[in-house]
């Protein structure tokens, strides 16, 4: 039996969850990786470990506990993230208020940012890769299409660290991509644009109801926002073999917003 | 688990005869999709059309009805004609100086233009569904260039990138998808013939996953692309190349 770890896939109104339940619907045994412990018990078919994705040791831990009561490790999907931190308080609450760029954000914002989308990324495949390594498998990142587009200036409810962290997760993707593909590991990525998940209702709460993150939700093509079920069908779809010949990929999933 | 969104829809294949169209005809109908199968060559259950000449589209189109999912694979590097049907890929790279300006038109008609007549026919119906999902098939000749295919091939390719961006922008309003596939070097029985696959043992070592593709690989990402996972996706070009070119 296939086993899958999803990091920050513990809150219910989240792309990560849906994932996390879907692969079990695939007969994979599922790990899920998260701050977020309140949402531990009703994931009980789950192997649910606190993990910290911005702290290596953290990660090592999570990854080691994982392995230990599997055995192997198939697939991994890097879910956790966010345009203002994954602190507890981050979790739940809402984003800062007014619009944080490159030019005004403080250092720690930038590093918190930083180390919650980029370096956690790396940690995670960086400790999953030698159990990866062993049978092949795959790994899919979360990217935005704030690497795409940026964050408008007057934008709230992003930043500007967090487009370039995202930016960082594609270049990432391309890289694992040719160190592991000898071994039978593919590794892609996919950049949503806004979905209906528990973020964009939080950011929404600060915004004006038509405002996304990253512009106006009325000048979406398909006239809609994603739903957190494509999303995370698409996602699935990236860890199955339906999706052999992809490797280095970042599919990018809004509705027609951005087309790169 | 089988891909959710599939079952009981219509589909239809262009280019279905033979490599990747067939391959695609075959998986949609492992997922219960009811399959109009269409190619210039003719074949066991092939609706045979010349989808170059809009009278040809058109009685296609009434054939048909209402496809839930339009794959547009026909299309290749050498243009077939009613006479010749499925002709021989060129052995050797193909030089800016040897296309004529009969084989550059006939080129882009067979891979850009079919497209174009067959998206025209059949987005209206799907426009007043408020659903469909279209693919198109570009190739990595329009993502990297190409030493083999020529300038009319990768040309054409590149033009069907642009098609699938503007359709997407256009048809999204209406519930449509519309995306490309970015084939990388794919096996097809075709191309073995054309020797291809045996001139390239290094370059298929240099490869991050160290293998040719198979049409299989590419019917997976066209079944993708049409079920729930591809319901928010559209305008996207995917390459499927087992890693040999990164796009953006």
């Amino acid at each position: 039996m296939k086993v899958a770890i999803v990091t920050g896939a513990a809150k219910p109104d989240s792309i990560g969850h849906e994932v996390a339940l879907r692969l079990l619907k695939e007969g994979m045994r599922v790990v899920v990786a998260d701050l977020y412990e309140e949402g531990f018990a009703a994931l009980k078919q789950c192997f649910c470990v606190r993990c910290d994705v911005s702290d290596p040791s953290s990660v090592e831990e999570m990854i080691g506990k994982a392995v230990k009561h599997f055995g192997r490790l198939d697939v991994l999907v890097n879910c956790v993230g966010g345009s203002w931190g994954i602190t507890r308080r981050d979790l739940i609450a809402a984003p800062p208020l007014g619009f944080r760029g490159l030019t005004n954000c403080s250092l720690e914002e930038w590093s918190t940012i930083v180390a919650a989308n980029l370096d956690s990324v790396f940690y995670v495949c960086r400790a999953a890769a030698p159990h990866l390594k062993k049978q092949g498998g795959a790994i899919v990142n979360v990217a935005s299409i704030a690497a795409r587009k940026g964050i408008p200036p007057g934008s709230e409810g992003s930043s500007g660290p967090y487009a370039v962290a995202k930016a960082g997760v594609m270049g990432l993707t391309r890289q694992l991509a040719l160190e592991l593909g000898e071994f039978g590991v593919r590794v892609n990525c996919v950049a949503p644009g806004v979905i209906a998940s528990g973020r964009l209702k939080r950011v929404l709460q600060i915004t004006k109801q038509d405002h996304g993150p990253e512009g106006s939700l009325k000048a979406i093509p398909m006239g809609r926002v994603g739903t957190v079920e494509e999303c995370a069908a698409l996602i699935v779809a990236l860890c199955t073999d339906d999706t052999s010949y992809m490797t280095g990929v970042t599919v990018d999933v809004n509705g027609a917003s951005y087309a790169a | 688990m089988p891909l959710e969104g599939l079952k009981g829809r219509k589909a239809l294949v262009t280019g279905a005869a033979s490599g990747i169209g067939a391959a695609i005809v075959d998986r949609l109908r492992r997922e219960a999709v009811e399959v109009i199968a269409t190619d210039i060559h003719p074949g066991y259950a092939m609706t045979v059309a010349d989808l170059t000449d809009a009278d040809d589209v058109e009685k296609l189109s009434a054939k048909v009805g209402t496809p839930d999912f339009l794959v547009n694979v026909a299309g290749g590097p050498v243009a077939p004609s009613r006479e010749q049907t499925q002709p021989a890929l060129p052995r050797g790279s193909l030089k800016l100086e040897e296309v004529d300006e009969t084989q550059w038109s006939r080129v882009i008609a067979a891979n850009l233009t079919t497209a174009f007549l067959v998206c025209r026919e059949f987005a209206p119906r799907m426009k007043a569904r408020k659903f469909g999902r279209i693919v198109n098939f570009a190739s990595i000749a329009a993502r990297r260039g190409s030493d083999r295919v020529g300038v009319h091939y990768a040309a054409a390719k590149g033009g069907i990138i642009g098609l699938t961006k503007t359709l997407a922008l256009e048809l999204g309003p209406h519930g449509i998808t519309v995306n490309a596939i970015a084939p990388g070097f794919i096996r097809t029985p075709r191309i073995a013939a054309a020797g291809w696959g045996n001139a390239t043992d290094a370059f298929i070592q240099a490869l991050p996953l160290k293998r040719a593709g198979k049409p299989d690989d590419i019917a997976g990402v066209v079944a993708m692309l049409c079920s729930e996972a591809g319901g928010y996706v559209s305008g996207a070009t995917i390459d499927v190349n087992g890693g040999w070119y990164f796009a953006p």
